[in-house]
């Protein structure tokens, strides 16, 4: 007897079956499995940030740094900068009344560079449109969830200063 | 002996598909308040407050075995 040879179905009927013995669905009993999985690697992380939160990794760099000179940096403008054994970028802002800040220039949002806008006040970060207070380094509006690290900032026999974070 | 597990087994399916869907509503409650814990802590660290991130840990532990416990009261399969 001759057996009938039917076709395999195409890709997209295997994937939307209308039978339900075809059907390979996840069960709810699967689903809450798998909800238990995403639970403990919830834990894992938090362990992780808990292990990292004492853990004292490489040291920032202490001490002074020069960054240049006071009559270098007009009113309004900034100067990037890294500190000596570290990969974290600076900006130094000279304020429009008279004084210098230092903050790092990664977005506590996603890490983009941030910028000042001269004549605001502000640093913004272009990524998410995210602002923060120049004179504080403080979230004046955006996604960021935290203030911008600041550098402390010594003016020094026409020199700009500033402390490593260590 | 009659059971809880007896008496779910009896019940009628709908029952036993509102239980099971509340339990996954909560599984999901549940991972919500371990996500919220995690960012509380990340973000902490980050900001160099070392106070939020080990009881956030121990909370998201104690979440997880609540998870877990909630399997136990998951309808058996039908034979």
């Amino acid at each position: 007897m001759e057996t009938k040879q039917y076709p395999q179905p195409p890709d997209w009927q295997r994937d939307f079956p209308y039978r339900q013995e075809e059907a390979r669905l996840v069960t709810r009993r699967e689903f809450s499995r798998m909800l238990c999985l995403i639970s403990a690697a919830m834990v894992t992380g938090s362990g992780y940030v808990a292990i990292r939160s004492f853990w004292k990794g490489k040291s920032e760099p202490a001490g002074r740094f020069p960054v240049c000179g006071v009559s270098e940096l007009p009113a309004g403008g900034t100067r990037s900068f890294l500190l000596p054994g570290s990969n974290t970028p600076y900006i130094l802002i000279h304020l429009e009344n008279g004084q210098f800040k230092a903050y790092e220039q990664k977005c506590t949002h996603l890490s983009c560079a941030v910028f000042y806008k001269a004549g605001t006040g502000k640093i913004e970060c272009p990524c998410h449109n995210g602002w923060f207070d120049a004179n504080t380094g403080e979230v004046v509006q955006g996604p960021p969830p935290r203030p911008l690290p600041a550098l402390e900032v010594v003016v020094e026999s026409g020199q700009v200063y500033v402390n490593g974070p260590a | 002996m009659s059971n809880f597990r007896r008496a779910q087994d009896q019940a009628h399916p709908n029952k036993v598909s509102t239980l099971t869907l509340a339990i996954i509503v909560v599984q999901i409650l549940l991972i919500t308040l371990q996500i919220w814990l995690l960012y509380s802590g990340l973000n902490n660290t980050l900001e160099h407050n070392q106070d939020v991130a080990i009881p956030a840990l121990i909370a998201s532990f104690f979440l997880f075995l609540a998870c877990c416990g909630l399997l136990y009261f998951l309808p058996g399969r039908k034979r």
